[in-house]
């Protein structure tokens, strides 16, 4: 891996990190007693990121600028992390009074992509590569879902998905219109369903680093799957060019990885808004995110250097990530 | 502040003619409160087990002591040291010492440290004089062993040779790289020989580290701990790697004094290049990490002892 070239300096500690146990967050899950089951999580020692994040904000209400777009953050979503060092972990979730878990353990940075998706109320969502299902439910928790798109190609994967909707999601929302999950090869969206949806998230297939370190065998940078590897940005850009297709004219998208590589990342962006530009005439913005970057500096560290979108890097002050994600508006 | 003592030590004095050498003044003895309460007992018919020297045996010891060098305090604290002990056998023992060519002072401050050497007999002394030459530390080295680490002399002979035989046979050092290993790093004596195997094997196959280097850096000295902690962080910084098959490594290892002599501080600024507190959470990470693998690895245990009932 070039990541040293990369990152210089900061790869060290990335390393060490990536190296070391992750840290883990607890997502409240709001279809069951979420307010005694955040009471349980604070008497842990834990704090909501995503309130101590959005508060401050609210505390200022004399600011002449209104906030830019990109500080839509999807509502009502709970997360619950140990402060910054501390290594204690969460016990694992248990049914709540509801007959549903408690909460979904799940790394903090994974629900960033949600957050900046900034999903309002009625809106119609697609989520391309849902399983295992951590950001699917994510969406779900946040009420705003009219109807929900849950998709992966593997049947193994949407398989775990089910089961974690089943643990998690009341049977009234999953058995309905509400919630449709499928099977299906994510590339081909923009001839099944184009123009379709109000929000997309793209959380493609990548090389899934902090793993893939640890790994020995069958590791994606191994010599024998170079092909295999070097083709992944290739299927991510059709994902999210897909993806893009999917969406509304107007409609927003995010694209997420665990991948530090911005082969996979930057690159993929860039590429998949190229292509739409040139094959389909159709013009997507990238979306500053920095206000919402600064929100979360205090949980997260953030890589200050990239071209397009953010990056949460692993730190041992706080273990979470990689998360790649950068959000683009479908011109109307 | 005993009168009895008092006069008793007056009637030794008068009744030989005055010398400053030999006649110690009665005064200095009263000031020690501790010895005063040993004389004590024997004048009011108790029965004890310690020792009851004469009065004229104790006389010449103290004047012996004087005689080899100790002042007067250092007498005074030396036969206070070991209660049980009886003075003569304190002299033989101390005299031994001196003749391994250490002068009075450092010969209190061990005694000081560890007073239970004021209980070997001078048989058990020069036995362990003498197999501790054969191990290569003659005269000079005996000193320093004395000095770092003092239990050398009174620890278990069977001990002793369980970690030599460590060292020679598991480990494989050489006889003068164990002479020169006991010597810088006396403390090793007193390893448990199945950590001490650990130690060296995680040097050696972990680090890559030969023994000639693991002599040269006073390796063993360090606890597996404090190994561990460094040298895995440096491992997962990218900063250390194991050296492969032909001892080669992509990048250059920092010196393993620059890992492991160094104080924290150093070691974080110079070698890791990384900050305090990412290396505490490390180190309670790490901590984790072994008690999880220890804990898993007595369950397989357990099984397998199962298995076997079956």
């Amino acid at each position: 891996m070039t990541y040293s070239v990369q990152f210089g300096d900061l790869w060290p500690s990335i390393r060490v990190s990536l190296l070391s146990e992750q840290k883990y967050s607890a997502l409240v899950n709001n279809f069951d007693a979420w307010d005694n089951v955040s009471a349980k999580l604070e008497h842990l020692g834990a704090k909501d990121f995503v309130k101590e994040a959005i508060s401050p904000q609210e505390l200022e209400p004399e600011s002449d600028l209104s906030p830019p777009p990109s500080l839509n953050y999807s509502p009502n979503l709970r997360c619950f992390t140990f402060p910054r060092g501390d290594i204690s972990r969460f016990p694992p979730a248990r049914l709540g009074s509801l007959g549903l878990m408690d909460y979904y353990l799940m790394d903090a940075a994974s629900l960033l992509p949600v957050l900046a998706l900034g999903l309002q109320p009625g809106d119609t969502v697609l989520d391309l590569c849902a399983a295992p299902g951590g950001k699917t439910l994510a969406l779900l928790q946040t009420g705003c879902c009219r109807n929900l798109a849950a998709n992966d190609l593997s049947t193994s994967r949407t398989g775990r998905l089910q089961k974690v909707l089943h643990s998690y999601v009341p049977q009234d929302i999953r058995e309905g219109n509400q919630v449709r999950v499928t099977s299906w090869d994510g590339r081909r969206w923009g001839e099944l369903e184009g123009d379709t949806y109000d929000r997309v998230l793209v959380d493609v297939p990548c090389t899934t680093d902090r793993h893939s370190l640890h790994e020995e065998e069958n590791n994606i940078f191994q010599r024998s799957r170079k092909k295999e590897r070097q083709m992944l940005p290739m299927l991510q850009v059709q994902l999210l060019a897909a993806g893009l297709l999917a969406t509304k004219p107007g409609g927003h998208v995010v694209y997420s990885t665990c991948s530090l590589s911005h082969l996979q990342n930057e690159y993929v962006v860039q590429g998949a808004i190229e292509l739409l530009a040139n094959q389909y005439s159709v013009k997507v913005q990238v979306e500053d995110l920095s206000h919402f970057r600064k929100l979360f500096m205090d949980t997260f560290s953030f890589f200050p250097s990239c071209q397009v979108g953010e990056l949460v890097i692993p730190n041992l002050m706080a273990n979470f990530g990689p998360m790649y994600f950068c959000k683009m508006h479908r011109l109307p | 502040m005993s009168p009895s003592l008092f006069c008793k030590l007056t009637t030794v004095c008068s009744g030989e003619s005055l010398q400053e050498s030999s006649c110690v003044r009665p005064k200095k003895y009263v000031l020690d409160p501790e010895y005063s309460t040993q004389l004590v007992p024997c004048l009011h018919g108790e029965q004890r087990t310690r020792v009851e020297p004469k009065s004229s045996e104790l006389e010449k010891v103290i004047s012996s002591l004087q005689d080899m060098g100790f002042d007067e305090a250092h007498v005074n604290s030396l036969l206070s040291m070991q209660p049980t002990v009886h003075p003569q056998q304190l002299l033989d023992i101390i005299s031994e010492f001196l003749l391994l060519g250490l002068h009075p002072e450092p010969v209190f401050m061990a005694m000081k440290k560890s007073p239970q050497l004021l209980k070997l007999s001078t048989v058990q002394m020069k036995k362990r004089s003498s197999y501790l030459r054969k191990l290569g530390l003659g005269e000079g080295k005996l000193k320093s062993l004395l000095h770092g680490c003092p239990e050398v002399f009174t620890m278990r002979q069977r001990d002793i040779e369980s970690v030599v035989k460590v060292l020679k046979e598991k480990c494989l050092f050489t006889v003068q790289q164990i002479t020169e290993l006991l010597h810088r790093c006396p403390a090793v004596f007193q390893e448990d020989p199945s950590k001490l195997e650990y130690k060296f094997q995680y040097a050696y196959f972990r680090m890559g580290i030969k023994q000639r280097d693991i002599v040269r850096s006073d390796f063993l000295q360090y606890s597996v701990t404090k190994i561990k902690q460094r040298h895995m962080y440096l491992e997962r910084l990218g900063r250390y790697q194991t050296p492969d098959k032909k001892g080669q490594t992509q990048i250059p290892n920092p010196l393993l004094k620059d890992i492991l002599r160094v104080s924290e501080d150093e070691f974080l600024a110079r070698t890791a290049c990384s900050s305090a507190e990412e290396f505490e959470v490390f180190k309670k990470l790490l901590e984790r990490e072994e008690e999880e693998s220890e804990s898993h690895v007595s369950e397989e245990e357990e099984e397998d002892e199962e298995e076997e009932e079956l």
